[in-house]
């Protein structure tokens, strides 16, 4: 069953339909319509570009150009986890990269590798849909469990210092922070299992569907698809949060200002 | 007898700012001391550049004639006990504020009975009741008298407080009078309080970070 194609002039009448919004949007007295057009326009010539270099990715299908588009992806969402979580990337960025390139590629490869089993593991039709949806919400969980960690420990500077003058060490002192950071950032992705299929129909599974995919093939992949994303992100919270103690605290077990970007986080 | 404590020369800057500037002093076992001065003139600093809280620009923090290093903070950490004007119980109720040092890998097996610690509340005016009372609706006073009870758990023998009677009534200031009449306690405090001070042989007073004057008096 092939996929309806979308021609270009029905693609311009797409487009209208952010017409309604965005008068009902003037009507409200919010002057969004900056935001809205870059916004629209980004989307468009970035996943304009993306799809080129699928295409071309897809019709090449070398191992090493499917790794450099995994290594480009690893390296942008190391920085976006960083800015958005309010911490220096001068710091933290080889860390950060290490927790979520070891648990994004642990995952994909066990999906790819064991379960799904390609021809060849490296098929870029595979690995490249799969680790990128895996990084895209891992990517979510790290900002959650860096911000609320590092967050919580400035708000409650106090209490970490007097569990340390009560004879703890440091990995003691901030273990109550680091549990709720690690909860926190998981939550959403057991939300999301709890609730799939109930509340709205899957990405993953409606883009299959409109594929032409089986039912039921669609709900094979996106059950593996949301495991991958639950051990990931559970991965790559923990090893982040662990390896950046490591950088974030002085000799004297002290968080260390510079490390924080200054402005809202606090 | 070597000093607990020796500050030589030491001087702390924290964001770009002197807070203290050539500071030296020395402090015996069993000596108690006060830090007097006008607020921000580095009192409540000296307590925390000796707990390894500030980073020292220049000088020596000296612990049982130790260098302050991240070890030897480490064991100024397990031997004293830091009690400021509002402290933090760390737990949801005053039993579980009192064990959670317990759990720390460094008190492990040091766990206090259940006399212990009704022993200890009644000798700072608390009484056993308090053990099932929530943290958060205990007030600032009753608040001290356990951090005091949990460093006496503890059996810390140096006491760093910080304004410790601001909050207390006259039965339980007395009450802490008495606690660290103990001449094998060592007390380096931050008081304001005409009671507390004609009781310490100590009184360092404090000036923009400078140490301006030390008067010792015979009452250790």
């Amino acid at each position: 069953m092939e996929t309806l194609d979308i021609a270009l002039p029905r693609m311009a009448l797409l487009y209208g339909l952010c017409l309604l919004p965005w008068l009902l949007l003037r009507l409200m007295g919010l002057r969004l319509s900056r935001d809205i057009a870059i916004s629209i326009l980004r989307m468009s010539i970035q996943l304009a570009l993306v799809g080129i270099y699928l295409k071309m990715l897809f019709e090449l299908n070398h191992p090493w150009l499917n790794g450099l588009w995994i290594l480009v992806m690893l390296l942008v969402a190391d920085l976006s986890i960083l800015r958005r979580a309010g911490l220096k990337a001068r710091y933290f960025l080889l860390a950060t990269f290490a927790a979520i390139a070891s648990s994004i590629v642990f995952s994909t490869a066990y999906l790819v590798i064991l379960v799904i089993q390609p021809t060849h593991f490296y098929d870029a039709r595979y690995i490249v849909p799969l680790a990128g949806m895996i990084l895209g919400n891992c990517l979510q969980g790290n900002v959650i469990a860096l911000e609320r960690f590092y967050s919580a420990l400035r708000k409650n500077e106090n209490e970490y210092t007097t569990f340390l003058m009560l004879g703890a060490t440091r990995w003691e002192a901030v273990r109550p922070y680091f549990r709720e950071a690690v909860k926190a950032a998981i939550n959403p992705a057991i939300a999301s299992m709890a609730t799939m299929g109930l509340v709205s129909l899957p990405g993953m599974m409606t883009g299959q569907i409109l594929g032409g995919s089986e039912p039921w093939l669609a709900v094979k992949y996106q059950i593996a698809i949301m495991i991958c994303i639950f051990t990931s992100t559970t991965l790559a919270c923990i090893i982040n949060l662990k390896l950046s103690l490591n950088i974030a605290f002085n000799a004297f077990d002290v968080l260390r200002d510079e490390v924080i970007q200054q402005g809202p986080f606090k | 007898m070597p000093p607990i404590i020796r500050f030589d020369r030491v001087s702390v800057t924290a964001h770009e700012k002197t807070i203290l500037s050539d500071v030296s002093f020395t402090l015996l076992p069993g000596e108690k001391a006060v830090l007097c001065g006008k607020s921000g003139s580095g009192k409540s600093s000296i307590l925390k550049t000796l707990l390894g809280l500030h980073t020292i620009a220049s000088g020596t923090v000296y612990f049982q004639e130790q260098a302050l290093t991240p070890t030897s903070a480490q064991a100024i950490r397990n031997c004293a006990a830091y009690i400021g004007q509002e402290p933090i119980l760390g737990a949801d109720s005053v039993r579980e504020a009192l064990l959670l040092p317990f759990q720390f890998k460094a008190h492990q097996g040091h766990r206090p009975s259940e006399a212990q610690l009704v022993e200890v509340l009644q000798r700072l005016q608390l009484t056993a009741d308090m053990l099932k009372r929530t943290s958060s609706r205990i007030s600032g006073g009753e608040k001290q008298r356990i951090a005091l009870a949990r460093g006496l758990l503890l059996g810390k023998k140096l006491y760093l407080l910080d304004e410790v009677t601001s909050a207390l009534d006259e039965k339980s200031k007395q009450a802490v009078f008495e606690v660290f009449a103990d001449p094998e306690l060592t007390v380096l405090s931050v008081s304001h309080d005409p009671e507390w001070l004609a009781r310490c042989s100590i009184v360092f007073e404090l000036e923009a970070g400078r140490l301006a004057q030390v008067g010792r008096y015979g009452n250790t």
